[in-house]
């Protein structure tokens, strides 16, 4: 009784809810390094520095009237932003952070089967919509989504020959010695740009597309369920960069201090996604056409030679990892 | 035919077990690897060639006893070290060796000093031995039942076929 | 048309001096080749740690085996003595569950051969409590 008490609630919460406050503070975050980088303040009114404007806006939004467009399909219309947040909270559970709450042999397929899934609820957001701005938002994210979906498959692939297994943890007992970003960092380069794409970020939001489509699939949302989104989205990006983190610059770990790994690796993650912002900041938007010839004709050629060179080097100096 | 099962009675089964957990016995794995060498080998022969259980028990009860005996000595002599080492071993997460070599390393030259046991080196333990032994090989181990004489070698000359084989169409 | 009245604006005659209209910006950085060595040179750096390193985790795996193969003897004896101690256990079971059925063979086998067949897991803890069984399946996994 207990230990299903902790088994199916209490570890799923322990991870959850450190999840959602790191996505709140990670919005205020957002407009806070943007604001200062366009030499503004950012929210600073709620709370000292603006600490509560997320809390703030979390309820706002929540005591909102959910509006439910009458001509668009009602279950659908509701189901699809909760699968949204559902399928990106359980992306953490595997997560080795040192460990991870369901400890999966093949966790990298795990976490990569279900960022693919995430294209559903998109889709059905913008199909169950029945308006035209949200579809053919949808059908852009969901085309960019599975265009960058090829390119980080195949350097997935790479990186598994390097640290020897599919389960997570593999990559951080590889890392030991070396960050996997030093042997493969024309990898890691693809990969970040890549996530960024993979998460609809800047400079590849085509799916907000404000001027055109108004805000892409999601516009005809409001309050909880547009709430909803927003936070699987930023739970993505967190969680992107945590995958990057566990995969390129690995936090090696002590089993006497397990609380080293994830101040570690959760550092190394709030960096890449500081990062990300920069990026937005800085970077104007890609055109679709120039969105789908980086993919398709720089990232695809380039991480299949990748894959191969990849297999023959360790082959050729006998440095494969062990095979359990 | 259906055939009753046959099992020994429990007392033939009584054995002092080793009631230890499993980082003391990957801690003194490799000693006990090499220690207890003649008895284990002699009991993964019998039941590798006896593919029955119950006609190794004998050849296990000598398992046991070397084991236990090994662990006895162990505890004479180096009980703190070993305490120490498998300890280390049990908080490691996954009872990694690597985490620990400190603590091996006063084990194995307490080992050394007090019983003259050597670490046995990497590969030594996996490598194929040849085993002495005064058990018979088994006859049929699997119950099979009779099988035919082989056919009687062929009198006569015997000779290709003119035209090659007639498997394939373009034989030749 | 040499008695044209229109003149023509043209350039000087020898053309216009030369003027400056390239891009003219300092240089300042490594220059390009500089930049691919030394991004080569990380990977190489980079191979090189980690293929030693992978080397060094084949090592550590052949000796965790080696305690496997070290200890296998003794988990096998042990696992025997464990299955025929619950088997004869189920056979006294099973003598006194069935006294009352006629004709009943006690440890009757469902198998037409002599040779030595494991037992299922659940055939052994058929009459022993679920969470046991369980326990036997699931008790231990490396990994999921």
């Amino acid at each position: 009784m207990i230990s299903a008490l902790f088994t199916q609630i209490i570890n799923p919460l322990a991870v959850i809810v450190p999840v959602l406050l790191a996505v709140a503070f990670l919005t205020l975050l957002e407009r806070k390094v943007l604001g200062y980088m366009q030499l503004r303040k950012g929210p600073n009114i709620v709370g000292p520095y603006g600490l509560l404007q997320p809390i703030a806006d979390g309820v706002k939004l929540f005591i909102k009237e959910p509006i439910r467009p009458s001509t668009s399909s009602p279950l659908l219309f509701l189901l699809a932003p909760m699968l949204a947040l559902t399928l990106a909270l359980t992306l953490w559970a595997p997560m080795p952070l040192p460990y991870p709450v369901i400890d999966l042999n093949l966790g990298v397929l795990f976490v990569f089967a279900l960022s693919s899934l995430a294209v559903y609820s998109i889709l059905g957001s913008g199909w169950a919509s029945n308006s035209k701005y949200a579809l053919v938002g949808a059908l852009r994210a969901v085309a960019q989504t599975i265009s960058y979906e090829v390119s980080l498959g195949l350097i997935l692939l790479s990186v598994i020959i390097f640290a020897g297994g599919f389960t997570l943890q593999t990559f951080s007992v590889a890392q030991e010695s070396t960050w996997l970003i030093l042997p493969a960092w024309p990898l890691a380069a693809m990969w970040y740009i890549s996530t960024l794409a993979e998460t609809n970020r800047a400079p590849f939001d085509l799916t907000e597309g404000e001027s055109e489509l108004v805000s892409g699939f999601n516009v005809e949302y409001a309050g909880g369920p547009f709430a909803l989104f927003f936070l699987a989205e930023y739970a993505n990006i967190l969680l992107m960069n945590t995958l990057s983190a566990i995969l390129f610059m690995g936090a090696s770990h002590f089993p006497s201090l397990p609380g080293l790994t994830t101040t570690n690796l959760m550092l190394k993650a709030a960096l890449l996604s500081v990062v990300f912002l920069w990026v937005r900041a800085s970077y104007p938007r890609f055109r679709y056409d120039q969105l789908m010839h980086l993919i398709w004709k720089n990232f695809l050629p380039l991480t299949l030679a990748l894959v191969i060179w990849h297999l023959a080097i360790p082959i050729a100096f006998t440095g494969l990892p062990p095979q359990l | 035919m259906p055939t009753t099962l046959e099992v020994p009675s429990m007392q033939e089964l009584k054995v002092d077990e080793i009631n230890v957990s499993s980082a003391v016995l990957k801690a003194a794995a490799h000693h006990y690897g090499s220690q207890c060498d003649k008895p284990n080998k002699e009991f993964m022969l019998c039941r590798w060639e006896e593919k029955d259980p119950r006609k190794c028990l004998e050849e296990g009860r000598k398992v046991n006893e070397c084991a236990l005996n090994f662990f006895r000595q162990i505890k004479g002599s180096c009980a703190e070290s070993f305490t120490e080492y498998w300890t280390c071993l049990d908080y490691s997460n996954l009872t990694e060796l690597r985490r620990c070599r400190d603590k091996q390393q006063v084990f194995d030259s307490c080992a050394l000093e007090k019983l003259g046991w050597r670490r046995p080196e990497l590969g030594e333990l996996s490598k194929v031995t040849k085993v002495a032994t005064e058990r018979a090989l088994p006859e049929n181990p699997y119950h099979s039942r009779e099988r035919p004489e082989p056919n009687p070698v062929m009198e006569g000359k015997l000779e290709t076929a003119k035209h090659g084989s007639r498997m394939f169409f373009f034989g030749w | 048309m040499a008695g044209s009245k229109v003149k023509q604006d043209m350039p000087p005659a020898g053309g216009y001096a030369p003027f400056d209209y390239k891009r003219n910006l300092p240089k300042r950085g490594l220059s390009g080749y500089s930049m691919f060595g030394i991004g080569i040179g990380v990977m190489v750096f980079g191979y090189w740690r980690l293929f030693s390193w992978n080397r060094e985790r084949r090592r550590l795996q052949i000796e965790d085996l080696e305690a496997r193969i070290a200890l296998m003897p003794l988990m096998q004896a042990e696992t025997d003595r464990r299955t025929l101690r619950m088997l004869r256990e189920n056979l006294e079971e099973e003598a006194i569950l069935m006294k009352d059925v006629p004709g009943w063979k006690v440890g009757e086998t469902v198998y037409n051969t002599d040779r030595w067949v494991t037992p299922l897991t659940e055939e052994l803890f058929n009459l022993r409590s679920r969470e046991e069984l369980v326990h036997k399946r699931f008790g231990f996994t490396w990994y999921v």
